[in-house]
């Protein structure tokens, strides 16, 4: 087994396979894969030159061997594994002998798609994708799995996922950094490491982009975090245009020595990729052959991470913010109940912009279906946000898909020390990685004493162990107890809090604001509370970072305990802060609202319609102000006197308004049901939404209720929303000539499924021709056509 | 002004109308935030061009038909292909700035579009003048799209280029280019100079764009 060598002995992987195969003839967008069944004796011929040269590993002709990029009708994909694998297995069974054993490792690279949000490729079909060819693989004999040159997080658990379940191989991951240490999609070293640690691989490191010399400090970087043995592979340099051909320049001389240094620094499996040649690695091998690696040390840093970075718990205290959550929030509560994913998501933007490090998710309502509203919220949060999340729910089905489609590790609330809660929650920890709150309760409830609560604490760790879970990946909460019932309360969670920190060596989090319920001004117990919490070893607080006071405690901690340099931080946040400064218009004092929305002061409406609502009835601001000043820009918009962007900050400037009127209307004054709703999409395969986003503003400002079904949306599921909310008009965008087809066909639905119902259709490679020649009822060469229409349409009805 | 700014406002439409105070300003804003939110990255190849008909060639195993394209590369010997993006950090920008703020979202869109043919046009030169060194002047590049050349060839550009895996371009299956930020090109190369812009507006077709740039 490879397993038994990895880490002990130095390994070595092959060198390049598509310079040669170009050298031999392969021509440009030829597929190479088909050359193991076109050219099959070149194929196992350059296996034998890499074995020859010393390889220990050799990776089977199947890099882009998946049903994504593979669409040759001459041959299937199955028998292209097949005769991958068959080669390099016949390569490796004639060189092998009793001393010398060949492993022939099945070769996965990218899908070449980008998956969902940012693309259109979905997590689970890109699982699939993977699954099937090693599945094949596996058949075939290959003896271990090697996914390599991945430039994007998403895909890389999508990949190891699909080896892990689908076969019992070991798994070996390579990713593409840039000189910056970056994937391409935005993951630094260490967000790579937690979460290709968190999902079990057996060895990670670096391929392809770099030239040996400059994967050094990458390297260098990977071994500070990681517990695992590495992989180095680099190219043969950079590569370099000469006379039309690429070239690489570092000769294999060079390559080796470089190499040697690299083992020197601490990898423990050695190749090569773009440009390296069998003389690459033979020189390589010469060169090290006989070298041992060194000693995997096991790392005791707490990580999580998102698709762009990572969060190490530890150093100073972190904050998680607590806002997404509707326990006690009428308002996210309604926005759980209707669907209101903005509201939901600005609550993260919020946060992230007062300074949290990582967010809390909470769905959890009666009514609803939590685990496919965990799914939805987590996807779109990380649209949005780098933040790395916290999935909250005592629903373990919710728990178990939100870790699966997390694109990271995340941190999980939570488990407790009951069995039920350990024999659920941990198999999901050790499947998909995650760093878990244990609460110091169990069957018997919360321990009163400090001690009790660090015996709590210690079982959960001893627990966690059976499954292979280090005691890093868990953080103890030891819960805060409200004083007002529980006198001693904060003396014993802060006692607990020091004991598991020192005493059991792991990290802590509290959720802050218990300990105050019940008392008035709550902030000052909350954050003086905080401050001692941070000095007793809280590793991170649960709290809400829009509270003014619960930030300062934060800033003035790290920065009296010397955890802010310079007290930077704590600078950048405070100086010049002027206290209790009164708002003050930038424009004449008097101005009025509707100049206010006309100019699209945001700022000044919002403060000018505080004031107003004092002395004016609501809906006389919105006749004498708002619409005045809407239909103002409008018209400017309209005969070019005014643009886009300012058309736009009017926009929002009466959203502002209209914000603090809607507050002020009588509650059952029945407005919300009175509106007319319309449905906006962009349609299937179209994943550009600025012109849908546009418009539905606009839609918004002259008081519609608009249905945002969002982008890439199936004819089905709009002709769906539109029975089921009984609308009347459906707006759809699409940006391109080749998704105008599905903007077609979402029309010959509508007209089957909801004939009543009007559609009014707009983007740039559409025109009043097109529109009619699909069949829709209007077309919005702009935004404001758009409002037009509507509000002509249900003027009429 | 700048030049940058000056192609960002003429995105946003305003021809030669004057552009007031609050937009020049979050123009300003909006070049800051794509600048640390950008991750430029491109890749070029070059290839032997055979043309076997007026509208009809050959590039390695791809076989293209346009008119336009053929206009624009007759007497070329050698073809760039050519990728570049801003990469995922600005989509991920615009998305969350849609939710908060849809003027400056509008705004970025235009700035990133404006910084994104800059990088191009900073990318043409560099490879114009490695080709000068081989006696071979660039022509304007053309992407698919333009014109009569399909769309749809972008598909074995992007292959030939291995664009997903040098800097992580890819499409969708509807061929539009993800990230969005993002182009592919065809640059030819001939052998005598031509009077010739780097820029595709003054080649293109369409003259009552409402984009079109000025060249009057």
């Amino acid at each position: 087994m490879i397993l038994d060598r990895l880490g002990k002995e130095l390994l070595f992987f092959d060198g390049g396979m598509g310079t040669l195969l170009q050298a031999e003839g392969l021509k440009p967008g030829e597929l190479p894969e088909t050359w193991n069944i076109t050219h099959a004796d070149i194929i196992t011929d350059i296996h034998k030159k890499y074995i020859e040269s010393g390889s220990d590993i050799i990776l089977t002709n199947t890099f882009g061997a998946n049903a994504l990029k593979f669409h040759d009708e001459s041959c299937s994909l199955k028998e292209i594994v097949y005769t991958a694998v068959e080669h390099a297995k016949r390569a490796a069974g004639e060189a092998q002998t009793a001393e010398r054993t060949i492993y022939t490792a099945l070769d996965i690279g990218p899908t070449g798609k980008l998956l969902k949000p940012m693309g259109d490729l979905d997590f689970e079909d890109a699982y699939k994708t993977f699954s099937e060819v090693m599945i094949y693989g596996a058949q075939a004999g290959a003896d271990l799995i090697h996914i390599e040159t991945m430039s994007d997080t998403y895909e890389l658990k999508a990949a190891v996922l699909a080896a892990k379940e689908t076969t019992s191989l070991p798994v070996f991951v390579t990713t593409i950094f840039d000189e910056r240490g970056k994937l391409l999609t935005g993951a630094d070293v260490p967000a790579v490491v937690a979460l290709l640690e968190g999902l079990r691989v057996d060895a990670l490191g670096i391929n392809c982009g770099l030239g040996p010399r400059q994967m050094l400090p990458i390297l260098n970087q990977i071994l500070q975090y990681t517990s695992l043995p590495v992989i180095v592979k680099p190219n043969a340099g950079l590569p370099k245009q000469i006379q039309g051909e690429t070239c690489y320049d570092v000769l294999p001389q060079e390559f080796a020595a470089t190499m040697q240094e690299v083992v020197n620094q601490g990898a423990a499996v050695i190749g090569g990729c773009c440009g390296t040649t069998p003389e690459h690695i033979k020189a390589m091998s010469e060169l090290c052959r006989g070298m041992t690696p060194k000693p995997v040390v096991e790392k005791d840093i707490t990580m999580v991470s998102s698709y762009g970075q990572s969060i190490c718990l530890g150093q100073g205290s972190k904050i998680i913010g607590e806002r997404i959550n509707p326990t006690g929030k009428k308002r996210f509560k309604q926005a759980l109940k209707e669907h209101d994913m903005d509201y939901i998501l600005k609550e993260g933007i919020t946060q992230q912009d007062q300074g949290a490090h990582i967010l809390d998710v909470n769905v959890g309502l009666p009514d609803i279906d939590e685990a496919a509203m965990m799914v939805e919220v987590v996807e779109e949060l990380q649209s949005v946000t780098s933040l790395p999340l916290q999935i909250d729910t005592v629903d373990t089905k919710a728990m178990e898909v939100a870790l699966r489609i997390y694109n990271g590790k995340a941190m999980v609330n939570s488990v407790s020390g009951k069995q039920e809660s350990m024999d659920a929650v941990f198999p999901l920890i050790q499947k998909y990685g995650g760093v878990v709150i244990g609460l110091t309760l169990d069957e018997e409830g919360i321990p009163e004493t400090a001690d009790g609560r660090a015996a709590v604490a210690r079982r959960i760790i001893t627990e966690a162990g059976k499954y292979g879970i280090h005691k890093k990946d868990i953080v103890i909460d030891v819960l805060a107890m409200t004083i007002s019932s529980e006198p001693e309360g904060a003396k014993v969670t802060l006692e607990a809090l020091k004991k598991v920190r020192e005493g059991l060596g792991v990290n802590t989090v509290l959720g802050v604001s218990n300990i105050s319920f019940g008392l008035p001004s709550r902030p000052v117990i909350n954050s003086n509370f905080y401050t001692m919490a941070m000095l007793n070893g809280l590793s991170a607080g649960i709290i809400n970072p829009s509270s003014g006071d619960m930030m300062k405690s934060y800033y003035a901690y790290h920065a009296l305990m010397n955890l802010d340099s310079n007290c930077e931080k704590y600078i950048s946040q405070y100086a010049g802060e002027n206290p209790a400064a009164p708002f003050v218009s930038s424009g004449a004092a008097e101005m009025s609202l509707k100049a206010a929305i006309e100019k699209g002061l945001r700022e000044e409406a919002h403060h000018i319609t505080e004031s107003l609502v004092k002395e004016q009835a609501p809906l006389d601001i919105i006749n004498e102000h708002l619409i005045p000043a809407l239909d103002y820009v409008g018209k400017g918009f309209e005969k070019g006197t005014v643009f886009l962007p300012q058309l736009l900050m009017s926009a929002e400037a009466a959203k502002a308004a209209f914000a603090i009127l809607k507050e002020s209307l009588p509650a059952d004054s029945g407005e919300h049901e009175k509106k007319n709703k319309i449905i906006l999409a962009t349609v299937k395969g179209d994943i550009h939404d600025i012109g849908k986003n546009i418009v539905k503003v606009l839609l918004e400002n002259y008081s519609f209720d608009v249905i945002d079904l969002g982008k890439d949306v199936a004819p089905e599921l709009i002709v769906e929303k539109a029975k089921e909310e009984e609308v009347y008009l459906v707006g759809l965008s699409a940006l391109m000539t080749t998704t105008v087809v599905s903007m077609e066909e979402t029309i010959t639905q509508l007209r089957k499924n909801v004939p009543d119902c009007k559609v009014m259709v707009g983007g740039a490679v559409l025109n009043q021709e097109y529109a009619d020649m699909i069949g829709a009822d209007f077309y919005g060469k702009d935004a404001m056509q758009s409002v037009y229409y509507a509000q002509d349409l249900f003027r009429k009805r | 002004m700048d030049m940058l700014t000056k192609e960002a406002i003429r995105y946003l439409g305003y021809g030669k109308h004057a552009v007031d105070d609050s937009t020049l300003a979050l123009i300003s804003d909006s070049f800051g935030n794509l600048e640390a939110a950008a991750g430029r990255k491109s890749i070029y190849r070059i290839f032997d061009l055979e043309q076997i008909a007026d509208d009809k060639f050959i590039i390695g195993k791809a076989e293209i038909q346009s008119r336009n394209l053929g206009r624009n590369l007759r007497g070329c010997s050698k073809i760039v292909l050519f990728g570049a993006t801003l990469g995922t950090g600005v989509d991920r920008l615009i998305t969350r700035t849609s939710l908060t703020d849809m003027a400056k979202a509008v705004i970025l869109q235009a700035c990133a579009a404006a910084m994104l043919e800059e990088y191009c046009d900073e990318c043409q030169r560099n490879i114009g003048r490695e080709l000068e060194a081989e006696g071979l002047y660039l022509r304007p590049r053309f992407s698919p799209g333009y014109g009569d050349f399909d769309i749809r060839h972008q598909a074995v550009l992007m292959q030939m280029l291995d664009c997903a895996k040098h800097i992580g371009l890819t499409m969708t299956d509807s061929y539009m280019m993800t990230p969005t930020k993002s182009v592919t090109a065809v640059i030819g190369a001939s052998a005598t100079m031509e009077k010739c812009h780097i820029k595709g507006c003054e080649s293109c077709g369409k003259k009552d764009c409402t984009y079109r740039r000025d060249t009057l």
